[in-house]
C-alpha cells in the first residue's frame, strides 16, 4: 500500500465567475521513506499538491488517499487530528509563532498531542542536537536567523515523528549556503530516519538534491522520475 | 501551554490590550461603587421609613391598622404574648399608645403625634436615641418629659427645659391636657417626623388619654428586615385573631415596590455599563483575530482542533476578564470602603428627599452588599465570554489554506 496516493486529482478555484485550474487530472503515489520534490515554475500547482496531500484541502474531483484512507470526506476535526498524528509542515516563511520561544515552538504539536511536558522537552533538546541548533531553546524566533528559524521549524515538524514531512519552497528565503545545510540536514534525517519528504521547489539547486523529481506545468504531470526502486 | 501562550498573546499589542483593560477596569470598580451607593440609598429609605419610626412589623388591632380608631386598643400584656417571646428573629417589642393633638407654648400652637413609649423598650426598635441633637433622650420614670422633632421645636421656638402643653382628646370623651418638658430634640432628615413627632412616657399618656393598661400597637425589629414579611405570617397563625402583624411592606406597600424593583433595575444598569464595555472587547479581540489569521492557520495545519483555536482565543478573553475582575473587585471595595466609612455630605446643597415612605438623605453612602460585588463580577466573566466567542468562533472557523496565505 502507497503512503500517499492522489487518483484523477483536480482542483478548480473560483474567483467570482472565474474558474483557474490549480490541478487537473493529476494521479501521483508515494512510498515511505521517499525523498521527493515537486518542482515547476510559480502557478504549476505545486502548493496545491502539498495542501492536498497535508489535508489542509479538499479535491473538487477525484481522490486523495493517505495510508489508504480516503480524506474526501473527512470533517474539519478529523482532518485536523490527522495533521497532528501523521503529517509535519515546513513553510517558506518559517511561520513560528512569535511569542513562543524555540523550543515551545518545537514542542507545540507534542503539546498538542498530551505529551507530557518533561518528555516534551526531552525530545526537543534532542532534535535541537540533530539539527545543530543547541543553545537555542530559550530564544524567541525574532532573536534568530533565517536559516535558525527554519531549523527550528524542521524540529516542529519532526518532533511528533509524522510519516510525511511536506516542505513548501523551505529554502527559499535562505542564502544559498544556508539552503544546502538544510538540505542535507533533511536528506539525512530522510537517510537515517525514514522520514518521507516531501517538498516543492523551483531552484534547480534544491531539485538536484532530491531522490524523485515530480514536475509540474499548468497543473498537470509533466514529468516524473518515478520512485526509488 | 495553552495558558501560557493566550497570556502572552494578550500582551502582543500592549498599548491596546491596557486601553481595554483599563475600560473594563473602570466599568467594573464604578459599578460597584454606584451599586453600593444605590445600596446605601436605599437602605437609608428602609431605615428612615422603619427604624425611626415604624420598626420593622407592628402588631395592632385589624381596625387600629385600617382606621387608627383610638378605641382599637389593645392590652399592653400582649407584647408579653409567648409567640412574640419565643421568635427569636424579634429583637425588640416596644408597645405604644399613639395621640394626636395640639402642642402649645405661649401663644403658638402646632399639631403633634405624641407617641407614648417607655423608652429603654423603643431604643430596641427604633434608632430615635441615635438622632438627639440637642438634650439627651427619655429615659424611664421621667413621666413629664418629652423629646421632639427638630422642626417642631424650631416653629414652637422650643429649647431643652421648655415647658410646653399637650392637648387631646381622652378616651371617655373628656379634654386630656397636661404640661410637659422638653429633655431633648431629635433631627432625623424626615420631614414628617420632624415637624410633627413627640416621644413621652406610656403610662403618662395612659393615663392622659384615660386607658390604663391599653396601647395601640407593638413595634418590633428583627435581624434582617427583608425577613420581616415571613416572620410576620409565621406570627399571625400563632395570634390570636383580634391582633394582626403587618410587616414594614405591608405597612409602606410603595416601599416595598421600590426594592422589588432594585434587582431589575440594578441588572439593567450593569448590561447598558457593560454592553458598552463589552462592544470593546470584542473590537479588541476581532482585531487580535484578523492580525494573526496567519497564525491561526499555521496552528490549523500542524493539528490544532478548531474547537481549540476557539478555546485559546476565548481563553484570552477570559484571562483579560480576570484580570480586570481582580483590579476592578480591589478599587471597586477600596472606593466602597470610602463611601462607606467617609462618604459624601450634600447636606450644603440638597435637602432630604420622602419618597415612597422612606426619606433619601443629602448624603452619598455605601453599603456592603454580597451581590454588589458578585452581580458585577458575573457579568464581566459573561460579558467577555460573549465578546470573545464572536472572534473566536471567526477564529475557528478559518480556512488554514487560505489563512496561511493571508500577510
Amino acid at each position: 500500500m502507497s503512503l500517499i496516493e492522489l487518483r484523477n486529482v483536480s482542483k478548480i478555484y473560483r474567483t467570482g465567475n472565474l474558474e483557474v485550474a490549480a490541478l487537473s487530472d493529476l494521479s501521483l503515489t508515494f512510498a515511505a521513506g521517499e525523498f521527493a520534490v515537486l518542482a515547476g515554475p510559480s502557478g504549476s500547482g505545486k502548493t496545491t499538491a502539498l495542501n492536498l496531500i497535508g489535508c489542509l484541502d479538499q479535491p473538487t474531483s477525484g481522490q486523495v488517499l493517505l495510508e489508504g484512507r480516503d480524506m474526501g470526506e473527512a470533517k474539519p476535526k478529523e482532518l485536523a487530528d490527522f495533521r497532528l498524528q501523521h503529517i509535519g509542515f515546513i513553510f517558506q516563511s518559517y511561520n513560528l509563532i512569535p511569542v513562543l520561544t524555540a523550543a515551545e515552538n518545537a514542542e507545540f504539536t507534542l503539546m498538542l498531542k498530551g505529551v507530557p511536558h518533561v518528555k516534551r522537552r526531552q525530545r526537543v533538546e534532542q532534535l535541537f542536537e540533530e539539527l545543530g541548533i543547541s543553545g537555542l531553546e530559550d530564544r524567541k524566533p525574532a532573536d534568530l536567523s533565517g536559516g535558525q528559524q527554519q531549523r527550528v521549524a524542521i524540529a516542529r515538524a519532526m518532533a511528533a515523528e509524522p510519516h510525511v514531512i511536506l516542505a513548501d519552497e523551505p529554502t527559499a528565503n535562505l542564502d544559498s549556503r544556508t539552503a544546502e545545510e538544510l538540505l542535507a540536514l533533511m536528506r539525512d534525517l530522510n537517510n537515517r530516519r525514514g522520514t518521507t519528504f516531501l517538498f516543492s521547489s523551483h531552484d534547480d539547486r534544491v531539485i538536484a538534491q532530491a531522490r524523485r523529481v515530480i514536475r509540474l506545468e499548468d497543473g498537470c504531470l509533466h514529468d516524473d522520475t518515478g520512485p526509488l526502486s | 501551554m495553552l495558558f501560557r501562550l493566550a497570556s502572552r498573546n494578550l500582551w502582543r499589542n500592549r498599548r491596546r490590550t491596557l486601553l481595554t483593560l483599563s475600560a473594563m477596569v473602570i466599568s467594573a470598580s464604578l459599578l460597584i461603587l454606584a451599586l453600593g451607593v444605590f445600596s446605601g440609598m436605599f437602605e437609608d429609605m428602609l431605615a428612615s421609613a422603619t427604624e425611626q419610626y415604624s420598626g420593622h412589623m407592628v402588631l395592632a388591632n385589624p381596625e387600629y391598622h385600617k382606621r387608627r380608631d383610638m378605641f382599637a386598643a389593645l392590652p399592653e400584656q400582649v407584647a408579653e404574648n409567648p409567640a412574640l417571646l419565643q421568635a427569636t428573629a424579634i429583637k425588640g417589642r416596644s408597645p405604644r399608645l399613639r395621640s394626636f393633638g395640639l402642642l402649645s407654648r405661649d401663644d403658638s400652637s402646632q399639631p403633634a403625634e405624641v407617641m407614648g413609649i417607655r423608652p429603654e423598650l423603643e431604643r430596641q426598635v427604633t434608632a430615635l436615641h441615635t438622632k438627639i441633637v440637642d438634650g439627651s433622650y427619655l429615659v424611664d420614670d421621667d413621666p413629664h418629659g418629652i423629646v421632639l422633632g427638630e422642626g417642631l421645636a424650631r416653629k414652637l421656638k422650643l429649647a431643652i427645659g421648655d415647658e410646653v402643653v399637650f392637648v387631646t382628646q381622652a378616651a371617655d370623651g373628656s379634654i386630656g391636657n397636661d404640661l410637659l418638658y422638653v429633655r431633648g430634640i431629635f433631627a432625623t432628615g424626615d420631614s414628617r417626623n420632624d415637624n410633627s413627632l413627640v416621644l413621652a412616657d406610656l403610662l403618662w399618656l395612659q393615663t392622659t388619654l384615660v386607658m390604663d393598661g391599653k396601647i395601640h400597637e407593638v413595634a418590633m425589629s428583627v435581624g434582617d428586615p427583608m425577613q420581616a414579611a415571613a416572620i410576620a405570617d409565621k406570627l399571625n397563625r400563632q395570634l390570636p385573631a383580634e391582633t394582626e402583624v403587618l410587616d414594614w411592606g405591608d405597612l409602606l406597600p410603595e416601599m416595598r415596590e421600590v426594592i422589588a424593583t432594585y434587582d431589575v433595575s440594578r441588572m439593567i444598569f450593569v448590561s447598558i455599563l457593560y454592553m458598552a464595555t463589552g462592544l470593546g472587547i470584542l473590537n479588541t479581540f476581532f482585531m487580535s483575530v484578523m492580525e494573526r489569521t496567519r497564525e491561526f492557520g499555521i496552528l490549523m495545519a500542524q493539528g490544532m482542533r478548531p474547537w481549540t483555536v476557539r478555546w485559546l482565543v476565548m481563553l484570552e478573553t477570559l484571562l483579560m476578564g480576570c484580570i480586570a475582575l481582580l483590579i476592578g473587585l480591589a478599587l471597586g471595595v477600596l472606593m466602597t470602603l470610602f463611601m462607606a466609612t467617609v462618604g459624601i455630605d450634600l447636606s450644603g446643597h440638597i435637602t432630604p428627599v420622602t419618597y415612597a415612605g422612606g426619606t433619601i438623605l443629602p448624603r452619598l453612602h455605601a453599603v456592603f452588599e454580597m451581590s454588589n460585588f458578585t452581580v458585577p463580577a458575573f457579568m464581566l466573566l459573561l460579558v467577555c465570554l460573549v465578546a470573545g466567542f464572536l472572534p473566536a468562533n471567526r477564529a475557528a472557523r478559518l480556512d488554514p489554506v487560505v489563512a496561511i496565505r493571508e500577510e
